[in-house]
């Protein structure tokens, strides 16, 4: 008989999705799903106003109509809430304006909700909101941040001095002046992008489920992270956290949207706790688009200052954001921005300054790399500097990019840029794309009057981003605990909440390949405000710090599994082995017992269990190179893209398609 | 109104208001889950379910309108002991999906045409898909995933 030998089976191969079994046969659990006795159903009424003085609204037609059981006015709302509560912000601690979660005095944007209907069922809920009557007096809305920067303009807030928020950006690393003084050109841009929105294929909701006699407050959510969740209604609501509990099925996506607490969730949440009912309120696809938030609109002012060799000098950005109205992210993503303009490049100096300015528009939200204009402004702001030099422009970020081994190892701006892959990106995008070929075939379609185009875009993501004081990159540790069950089943409590990243597959590869057993011997649970770790599902972590995390609990509990069979086989811990869920000692596979008789031989609580927090070991950087080629139709501005070619530094595949 | 409709093989009967969408009516005194609602004005596809085997987007039916008629949703497609059918197989295989929201309304979508067209190439997959909606996977994996089923059946 040969000996037991572990060995990696389930990372690096196409495993099937977990998931998959329940989300193709109908039986995956999505908030909507969430159905319980007694239950209500929740409606808004919303402005059809921009920005306008509330006068008054009316409810009595409504609240008479039959299958009603309530109708909240925004007043009535903020009487049920924590009157000490801090500004409700995307992440707790963010400074925000002071606003109420309903309207009350004004709106602030198109489907502000003035007022919230509860009802037997979800058609009468809206046939009851088209009776509320809301009477306005219109201000001049401020529809762009140059409106939002004209002092004769009213102002939304009136906790706040201005339209611009307070905490904008003004950093300038390095000799700025000094190296465009002495630049050979400077390519200067003007570049703005557009709102985006998330747009997932569910639309937000929940089902607050209060309970009387206990006191007990449980919320079905759909969120990308319960423990913040819950963080942030018991403050809002006043209501202690142990009578409080955040709970997750499935989610229909999200892509940074479902964060936090809504205003419309706390006041669901407000209205069960004072009706004595679950009440569900799920968002319909036009109060989606209007009212859960919008992303992304910016505009730079962009200068690259440049050697006549192709030397990149210095950059200066000047940004301007429009948050929207009711802004919760802050400074936040300014920050960031400021931090990692220079990129990957040798860029001696950089200056960035940024305003965020208020505006009655739907609210700035996180959209899948909110601070991806540093991207989107360096790398087009180089591929003009490379048109001025005439120079390619994968030429000229080779001549600028940092190698690992030389210096500077560090962005002007700070964060050391150790382990950063994105030359050898670069030079595998070489090798992909023909760029001579491609010359002469642009060459060719412009004689016939067509127009191809190439553009290249480098990028590096803090995912887990450098270990640099306190660990864990920009967003900390990531927490995990795990155990081993009484049936031998390995449970991991992730942090993590996922939305179709396929976390509950990925995380169990990880443990069965570490700890040694079947795959489906592994359960990853989520979702759970008493039971799942601080923190949420955000900034590309996943894949590097919750699989980080994952490793290493992964040997920490399997360190005391062995130590419990170390007991039960009267074998030192170094000479057993598992695999395949058996434990034996080494070279004698008839010794092998299951891991259910090793949970049963345990003698204390927490002797098979390890909560650990992972800091990323050494840190590092995500990253990649992107090329697109496109063909441009200069009579519509019609652009199709001929070809798009990914290079990205993807570490150990853990579960290649 | 009171209506009988068979729904994956069984006879139902549920008390409905006129203007009930059949989305609602299964969703909520069916109670079969598995159709989602993405939009609730026919844009979306999420909603798909079979009426008398053709696809239609149960949020711009009413309930009443399949009295007497047979629906089928994603619920009647894997047998009862829970194995998936060699479409969800091969969606599976292709890991065609990622949040799940819009896959129930793509597997009926592609019910229907693996049912009149077995082997379809490319084009008439994307033509057959071109109403339904995901956010998550940019489309690849699903239409690899039915061209998969296409050449299994």
């Amino acid at each position: 008989m040969t000996d037991i030998i572990p060995v990696q089976r389930y990372v690096g191969q196409s495993v099937k999705r977990s998931e998959d079994q329940r989300i193709l046969s109908g039986q995956g659990h999505y908030v909507d799903d969430v159905q319980l006795p007694d239950m209500l159903h929740a409606t808004f009424v919303r402005s059809t106003i921009a920005h306008a003085d509330i006068t008054s609204v009316h409810a009595d037609e409504a609240r008479a109509l039959p299958g009603v059981v309530a109708v909240f006015t925004g007043a009535e709302i903020q009487a049920l809430l924590n009157p000490s509560a801090p500004p409700l912000a995307m992440l707790p601690g963010l400074p925000a304006p002071v606003f109420t979660i309903l309207a009350t005095s004004k709106v602030r944007l198109v489907g502000d909700p003035i007022a919230l209907v509860v009802a037997e069922s979800r058609y009468v809920a809206e046939d009851a909101a088209e009776l509320v009557e809301v009477y306005f007096d219109e201000l001049t809305p401020i529809a762009s941040t140059a409106d939002a920067l004209d002092p004769n303009k009213p102002i939304i807030f009136e906790s706040e001095a201005s339209n611009v928020l307070p905490g904008g950006q003004d950093a300038t690393s390095g000799d700025v002046d000094g190296l465009f003084a002495s630049a050979a050109g400077v390519a200067r841009a003007h570049i703005r992008q557009h709102r985006h929105q998330n747009v997932p294929m569910e639309t937000r909701g929940l089902v607050a489920d209060f309970d009387r006699e206990s006191g007990m407050l449980t919320v079905h959510s759909a969120n990308q992270g319960v423990t913040m969740a819950k963080m942030i209604l018991a403050g809002q609501l006043g209501q202690d956290a142990d009578k409080l509990r955040v709970l997750c099925g499935d989610i229909g996506g999200s892509f940074g949207l479902k964060l936090g607490a809504g205003r419309e969730d706390i006041a669901v949440c407000a209205a069960s706790r004072v009706l004595g009912r679950p009440v569900k309120w799920i968002e319909d696809r036009s109060e989606h688009l209007i009212a859960s938030g919008h992303a992304r609109e910016e505009s730079m002012e962009a200068a690259l200052a440049y050697s006549a060799d192709g030397d990149l000098l210095a950059i200066d950005v000047d940004m301007t954001v429009d948050t929207g109205a009711y802004p919760g992210m802050g400074g936040m993503i300014t920050g960031l921005i400021q931090q990692m303009l220079p990129g990957p490049y040798k860029i001696a100096g950089s200056r960035f300054r940024s305003r965020s300015c208020v505006t009655n528009k739907a609210t700035y939200v996180a959209y899948r790399g909110p601070w991806a204009a540093e991207v989107f402004t360096r790398e087009r702001m180089i591929d003009i500097a490379a048109k001025e030099l005439g120079m390619e422009p994968l030429d000229l970020r080779l001549r600028n990019v940092v190698t690992r081994d030389e210096e500077p190892t560090r962005m002007v701006t700070g964060p050391s840029l150790a382990s950063v892959t994105t030359r050898e990106s670069l030079e595998r995008m070489a090798e992909i794309v023909d760029l001579p070929a491609f010359r002469t075939r642009q060459a060719e379609a412009r004689a016939q009057g067509r127009h191809l185009g190439i553009g290249f875009a480098s990028y590096i993501e803090a995912a887990p981003g450098p270990n640099e004081g306190g660990g864990g990159g920009i967003m900390g540790s990531e927490n995990m605990r795990m155990r081993l069950g009484t049936d031998g089943t390995v449970f991991v409590y992730t942090a993590q909440m996922p939305h179709g990243q396929s976390h509950e597959t990925t995380f169990a590869q990880i443990a069965a390949d570490e700890i040694g057993v079947p795959f489906e011997q592994v359960r990853v649970i989520v979702g759970d405000s008493d039971t799942s770790p601080l923190g949420f599902t955000g900034g590309s972590r996943a894949a590097t710090m919750a699989g980080g995390a994952t490793l290493h609990s992964s040997r920490a509990l399997k360190e005391k599994i062995l130590d419990v069979a170390a007991d039960l086989l009267e074998a030192a811990p170094g000479d057993l082995v598992i695999n395949d869920g058996k434990i034996a000692v080494t070279g004698v596979p008839v010794s092998a017992v299951g891991l259910a008789e090793v949970a049963a031989a345990a003698k204390e609580d927490g002797d098979l269990e390890v909560t650990t927090a992972y800091d990323g070991g050494k840190g590092g950087w995500s990253g990649g190179t992107h090329c697109a080629i496109v063909e441009v139709d200069v009579e519509t501005g019609h652009v199709a893209i001929a070809r798009w070619i990914v290079v990205e530094d993807c570490g150990k595949l853990i579960n290649p398609a | 109104m009171n209506i009988n409709l068979t729904v994956n093989g069984q006879s139902r009967t549920a008390e409905v208001e006129p203007r009930k969408t059949l989305a609602d009516v299964l969703r909520e005194d069916l109670d079969l889950t598995g159709t989602h609602l993405g939009c609730e004005h026919g844009v979306c596809g999420a909603c798909t379910v079979l009426f008398e085997g053709e696809p239609v987007r149960s949020c711009l039916v009413l309930g009443v309108q399949a009295r007497d008629h047979e629906i089928t949703t994603i619920e009647g497609l894997a047998d009862s002991s829970g194995a998936l059918n060699h479409l969800q197989e091969a969606l599976r295989d292709s890991h065609a999906f990622q949040c799940g929201f819009c896959t129930p309304g793509f597997v009926m979508q592609i019910t229907a045409l693996l049912q009149e067209n077995p082997a379809p190439t490319e084009a008439e997959v994307r033509a057959a898909l071109s109403g339904n909606l995901c956010r998550c996977t940019g489309y690849e994996t699903i239409v690899n995933g039915v061209l998969a089923a296409g050449e299994r059946s």
